[in-house]
């Protein structure tokens, strides 16, 4: 373990190689303290684990089959879910454009309102949807405006940031000659910034509706309307036949979704 | 007819493409506003609304600063350590998992099963895993554990595999011709070459799981979100103003360390 | 030494790669095998270290008959035989150190393969490796970060820790500029006289060639077509070599 003790090393000619001392040993150390105290905090217990976790296939297997029934009655709250998700996705990503405008640093020349947009923006990204989603329904009550207003505030935070970086590492040649032209911030912004973030923008929004549908599927939990309504409702009376029926047609319409994305933003880019 | 005008003519005509992807978007956008329902909006919504808004900006600091096992530092640190540990398993059951459904490593067949059961993995909400779990474990942060170490895998080996696939083989080669066997070939050609990126997005994925080990409180499995949807329900906005703001700023802080260490660590 | 007779190879679509090739290369000497892409050179040199295995013939590198060898009497025979490669062939994410450090992976005790742990005398002949290069001040920094040339460097100082006989390298100035090809060129030379290693080089350049080797292969269809000192090479010759598309090929390159 010489690697621990050797700062330097001298070569036959002379030479003096100054050795860096490894922090590698001193990560895995804080790792094994960190995974210890979690093992801890959190009750983890291989024991419990490996005798309990036919229960976890019991559920499974209740699962199994789905209850092909069931199929009728989802549809409509699927296609609620769905549209939860687009209209929030749609309209949150028109509203994060003007936010990232105002955000970007090179562009905005007002620090103050760059760095709170900033801010703002952070501030909503970090607040999680589903809480999002339990406080819109104590305003806009059950239902899925409420939760088409969690996916909205969530789209402009995540398609605003992505969006306000791209601006920043934009190339500002084109916006300066637009400038010197006589354009105005906002149409240089508009002739020269917006044909090169466009595709990128289409694609993060695109690739956001993809994410909140997921998301959305869950927002029900709360109240928020969609498919988790369902979902929630199988889950407390253990009918787990039609959990699995629930979680067959997700998978498919995310799947579905998924490719259609990935098809879409291939073509964008 | 000159020269100008023939070339006005080839200009490329998308106002068909256009007109087409304009209807789509307003036909989607029609469809998806008959999910708006108003008629839940609740008279006293905005009264709601301000008491919520009253309530989050003056927070109730005994809570945020209480440093037992009902204040917000501690449930943080439960919630922390859920994240934490659901990472770690989750990170190395991925790799089997990933190597498993890499087609450059084993045949294309049993490559295509593993990727279609990990899709229905990811799938799955964390909420569902988190009920289901509940019925192993009992209420409580393990629960949690287990919940985002299955989540952590269905994402993790898709990473994993996009990063195996990337794999630079030509360093085997070189290898090779320096001697070396299988075992050193991985070794010292392929582990290095993974265990940095592996690391990275084991990183982006506690930070993810952060937010995701936020809500799981709300169905019993530990952290941060179960007194968090109580005060909630009990209308105690000044409580979930404190509980808010703690989650927040753990999570920008989580958010900009992971940050910084992944760019260290691809960038060196 | 190294001594083809006889030797041929055909690969398994049936395609022959080298037709009856007798050649013997003394140690000590720096040779450059010219001719087109495609024509065997890099199958000549691959055959040398059982990188290839032959068809027919027999082929002797320091008296060993190279196609009898097995498992690990190959990886023997690649031990005293360093290669150099077109795309340098390094691991990215470490540090040039560690880079070289791998070359003496091979002949470590198990447990130190497994932790990745050298001795300090590996280190220094590492580090040495690297200043013989003039690199020993890029030591500590990963790899991604060096230039092309200085990759290249690295990957030279990795095939000196090996303390090989005979050095093999295939196009190694192909994927760097005109200015860092003649550097490395130049390491080449240098290692072929201080250390009196063989050095075979395929090349593409030919002006590169004709200046720095002493001896010239010219292969045209998996047939050796000259074989003389580099002085010695005339238009006539080099187009013969390249079947009259010395043009094109530079051009093409």
């Amino acid at each position: 373990m010489n690697m621990l003790k050797a700062k330097s090393i001298t070569l036959p000619n002379g030479k003096i190689v100054p050795f860096k001392r490894s922090k590698a040993p001193w990560i895995i150390l804080a790792l094994l303290i960190c995974f210890y105290y979690s093992v801890q905090i959190t009750g983890f217990d291989l024991q419990i684990l490996t005798k309990r976790i036919g229960q976890f296939w019991v559920i499974i297997g209740d699962m199994i089959p789905p209850n092909w029934n069931y199929l009728n009655k989802l549809w409509q709250p699927l296609f609620d879910t769905i549209k939860m998700s687009l209209l929030g996705s749609l309209l949150g990503s028109v509203f994060a454009l003007p936010l990232a405008y105002f955000a970007s640093s090179n562009i905005g020349k007002n620090q103050f309102v760059v760095t709170a947009t900033k801010f703002i923006l952070s501030l909503l990204r970090t607040l999680p949807t589903l809480v999002a989603a339990l406080i819109a329904t104590f305003i806009f009550g059950i239902g899925t405006m409420a939760g088409t207003v969690a996916i909205f505030l969530f789209t402009i935070a995540y398609v605003g940031k992505l969006l306000y970086e791209q601006i920043e590492n934009a190339d500002l040649k084109a916006f300066e000659a637009m400038q010197s032209m006589g354009h105005s911030t906002f149409s240089a912004f508009r002739y020269a910034i917006m044909p090169q973030i466009m595709p990128n923008y289409l694609s993060n929004s695109i690739f956001c509706f993809e994410g909140n549908v997921r998301y959305a599927a869950i927002l029900g939990y709360v109240g928020a309307g969609g498919i988790g309504l369902l979902l929630n409702e199988s889950l407390g009376w253990r009918n787990y036949a039609n959990v699995g029926m629930i979680l067959l047609l997700l998978a498919v319409a995310v799947f579905i979704i998924e490719n259609a994305s990935e098809y879409l933003r291939k073509k964008l880019l | 007819m000159n020269t100008v005008e023939k070339q006005l003519l080839n200009e490329p005509k998308r106002i068909v493409q256009n007109v087409i992807t304009a209807v789509i978007v307003i036909v989607f956008l029609m469809w998806s506003l008959t999910a708006v329902d108003l008629s839940n909006f609740t008279s006293n919504g905005v009264d709601i609304a301000k008491n919520i808004l009253h309530g989050i900006v003056t927070p109730n600091t005994d809570l945020l600063f209480t440093f037992n096992t009902n204040g917000v530092p501690y449930l943080l640190l439960e919630t922390m350590a859920i994240a934490f540990l659901g990472t770690i398993v989750g990170a190395i059951l991925a790799i089997p998992l990933a190597f498993l459904s890499a087609s450059n490593i084993v045949p294309k067949p049993i490559a295509f099963i593993i990727r279609l059961l990990l899709i229905f993995v990811r799938t799955i909400p964390a909420i569902v895993y988190g009920l289901m779990f509940i019925r192993v474990t009992g209420p409580g942060p393990f629960a949690g554990v287990l919940t985002m170490a299955l989540t952590s895998i269905g994402m993790l080996s898709k990473l994993f595999v996009d990063i195996i696939e990337d794999l630079e083989v030509n360093i085997l080669e070189s290898l090779e011709s320096i001697g070396c066997t299988t075992f050193e070939k991985i070794r010292y050609g392929i582990i290095p070459q993974l265990s940095a990126m592996f690391l990275s997005v084991a990183i982006y994925r506690f930070d993810m799981n952060l937010r995701d080990a936020a809500i799981l409180g709300l169905v019993g499995a530990g952290g941060i979100g179960a007194p968090l949807i109580f005060a909630m329900n009990g209308y105690k906005w000044s409580e979930v103003g404190s509980i808010l703001i703690g989650l927040m700023v753990l999570i920008l802080l989580i958010e900009f360390f992971s940050n910084k260490i992944r760019n260290k660590i691809v960038r060196g | 030494m190294i001594k083809f007779q006889n030797v041929q190879k055909k690969y398994d679509n049936g395609y022959v790669a080298l037709k009856d090739i007798n050649l013997t290369i003394d140690q000590g000497e720096y040779v450059a095998v010219i001719g087109l892409s495609g024509a065997g050179k890099s199958t000549l040199l691959r055959c040398v270290n059982r990188m290839h295995d032959i068809s027919t013939g027999s082929l002797l590198v320091n008296d060993v008959e190279v196609s009898k060898l097995k498992g690990s009497e190959i990886r023997n025979l690649r031990r005293g035989i360093g290669m150099i490669f077109q795309s340098f062939n390094l691991v990215n994410r470490i540090s040039s150190l560690k880079n070289v450090l791998v070359s003496f992976v091979p002949d470590m005790p198990m447990w130190r393969k497994v932790l990745g742990l050298y001795t300090k005398q590996q280190k220094i002949e590492a580090l040495e490796a690297l200043d013989r290069m003039n690199i020993l001040d890029k030591a500590f920094i990963r790899v991604d970060q060096l230039s092309g040339g200085q990759q290249q460097r690295v990957a030279l100082a990795r095939t000196l820790a090996q303390k090989p006989s005979i050095i093999l390298a295939d196009e190694p100035v192909a994927s760097l500029d005109p200015i860092t090809a003649k550097q490395v060129m130049t390491d080449f030379q240098r290692i072929n006289k201080e250390m009196n290693m063989t050095v075979i080089i395929n090349i593409h350049h030919v002006d590169l060639a004709l200046e720095y080797a002493t001896r010239i292969v010219g292969i045209r269809s998996g047939e050796i077509v000259y074989d003389g000192p580099a002085s010695e090479v005339t238009d006539e010759i080099l187009d013969h070599i390249y079947n009259g598309k010395l043009e094109e090929e530079l051009t093409g390159n």
